[in-house]
């Protein structure tokens, strides 16, 4: 019993911080400016907003390239490092993920003063290097745990059934690492497309995202703020619903295929 | 054989191209031209010149850190209590819902995008300050606001550090001191306390290098408080982004950094190697 009312601050801290935050971003979502309930009103500013339209479609842009570039690069990395002959000590992995720790800001304008020394023009494709360089960590980390968790004696299987090891690897591993693949996506896209400061750093404030159109939005219409970062709660909420479902399968012994 | 040399040549490239900017700017701490272009000769004056605070942002560098150290130290002590009582009574749950509610909850400020989180808190604190009317000016009020803010977000991480250690603890010496005459707060200390330190100590460390790290929800929430995170913000139009003693602080920052992380990963690795 004293126990289990050592659990009271937290959850009454977390109520206040967590759970309220939240509820007021769905008050404010569909409320207007002067606090009276309006459920579309927000979002029909939304869709006349003239820059919504460009910021969705560099997100989207954006979005798909650094999830795609994370997993063609991380995907082998990865898979690799799972492998006795290329990370024997673990180190390997490790250094992948010491990069995550250091304040993104400063690897972003390090990377802005590299590109500077280097006489780099500064666009979409510097800003999707950067997003690329602070997301890949987010990648190769769940799909290392899930192959790891592999069980070895399948591959052993297949290959002792007369697949050859490329074989093995496409029908094999693939389609069990793909949990991995999806949380892995989960982690990369969403917060790639809503972090802030990025772009405006990598562009030299020629391009926007939808975490720096949230932040300028913020400065003068909180309802229209809050109905985007309501959209994207939802959006996250299903992806993590999803990723979840796919796990769970994962954990009962089932592939996806 | 080929194989081995072309994957061994592909981590290595990435992890180059991963390292480089990083690399780069330690270099470049060590010679004072304003921008990476060209090397001046080495020296230390940009240590010196950090250090003696005779650098061009050394005034702002001084409040970033004071400010940053702040925060992160008060953001640490309370998400450390917070999170190791959270964890504490979340073990202790009977009720599989209850712990399943408890566990859900604290995963949202760890899946949520940022910006979202820090507009949430924005708007609560908006709320208080229209219901309790605290004004939004002295340093130690901003300070105060960053600190909840932040605990917020680092707790969780704590809850997540300590909870292994105490689904490893045998629950039978709490209960042990218990029928021998010890109240419950103090076997508390003497038993279950001792037995996940190194969880809570691990925490603690998560906790304050992601408070000193945090920048959105710093920017969304305060203004005229520079953190180190907004005074790398506020050069960001420069020409040269990263002027000579930031260069230097930075290269100190990035060693420690490497050091903490050293910490937190290697006890992990000891306990993976018992069993």
């Amino acid at each position: 019993m004293f126990k289990k009312l050592l659990a009271t601050p937290y959850a009454l801290f977390m109520l206040l911080f967590v759970l309220l935050p939240i509820v007021m971003i769905a008050v404010y979502a569909f409320t207007d400016a002067e606090g009276a309930i309006d459920l579309i009103g927000n979002f029909k500013d939304l869709a006349n907003e003239p820059a919504l339209g460009k910021v969705i479609k560099n997100s989207i842009i954006a979005g798909l390239s650094t999830a795609v570039i994370c997993l063609l690069i991380g995907y082998p990395i990865a898979y690799y490092l799972t492998k006795a002959e290329f990370n024997r000590t673990g180190v390997l992995i490790g250094l992948f993920l010491v990069p995550m720790w250091v304040n993104f800001l400063l690897r972003m304008m390090s990377t802005k003063a590299v590109f500077n020394a280097l006489d780099i023009e500064m666009g979409m494709g510097t800003v999707i290097f950067g997003l690329c360089y602070e997301f890949l960590p987010f990648m190769i980390m769940p799909i290392y745990t899930t192959i790891q968790k592999i069980d070895k004696s399948l591959i052993e299987g297949a290959t002792d059934l007369g697949a050859t090891p490329t074989k093995a690897f496409w029908k094999v591993t693939v389609p069990l690492s793909l949990p991995g693949v999806l949380s892995g996506l989960t982690m990369v896209v969403i917060p790639s497309i809503t972090t802030f400061a990025v772009t405006e750093i990598l562009s030299n404030g020629k391009l926007m995202l939808l975490g720096d159109f949230i932040y300028q939005l913020k400065a003068y219409n909180l309802n229209m703020a809050s109905a985007i970062s309501f959209v994207l709660m939802v959006l996250l909420g299903i992806s993590m619903i999803i990723t979840n479902r796919f796990n769970k399968d994962d954990a009962k012994g089932g592939g996806l295929w | 054989m080929v194989r081995k040399i072309l994957v061994r040549a592909f981590i290595g490239i990435v992890l180059i191209i991963l390292y480089l900017p990083i690399v780069w700017m330690i270099v470049f701490s060590f010679t004072d031209t304003p921008s990476f272009e060209y090397w001046n000769g080495f020296s230390f004056q940009n240590y010196i010149d950090l250090f003696s605070g005779t650098g061009s942002n050394s005034a702002r560098i001084q409040e970033a850190i004071v400010n940053t150290l702040f925060v992160g130290v008060f953001t640490s002590l309370l998400s450390t209590v917070l999170g190791t009582l959270g964890a504490i009574g979340l073990h202790a749950f009977r009720s599989k819902r209850l712990k399943a509610v408890y566990s859900t909850v604290n995963q949202i400020p760890m899946i949520n995008s940022e910006i979202v989180t820090a507009i949430a808190l924005a708007l609560v604190f908006n709320l208080f300050a229209s219901t309790i009317t605290i004004s939004n000016g002295t340093w130690g009020e901003t300070a105060f606001k960053l600190i909840l803010a932040h605990t917020s977000y680092c707790a969780p991480y704590v809850l997540l550090n300590v909870l292994p250690r105490l689904q490893k603890s045998d629950n039978k010496i709490y209960e042990a001191a218990l029928d021998l005459g010890c109240t419950p707060a103090k076997a508390m200390f003497k038993v279950v306390l001792p037995d996940i330190l190194p969880g809570i100590i691990v925490g603690a460390i998560l906790a304050f290098t992601l408070s000193i790290d945090d920048f959105v929800i710093t920017k969304v929430n305060v203004t005229s408080f520079e953190t180190l995170s907004t005074l790398l913000y506020g050069l960001k139009s420069g020409k040269h982004p990263l002027p000579p003693d930031i260069r230097a602080l930075f290269s100190i920052i990035f060693f420690i950094v490497f050091v903490l992380i050293m910490i937190i990963y290697s006890p992990k690795k000891k306990s993976e190697q018992k069993s």
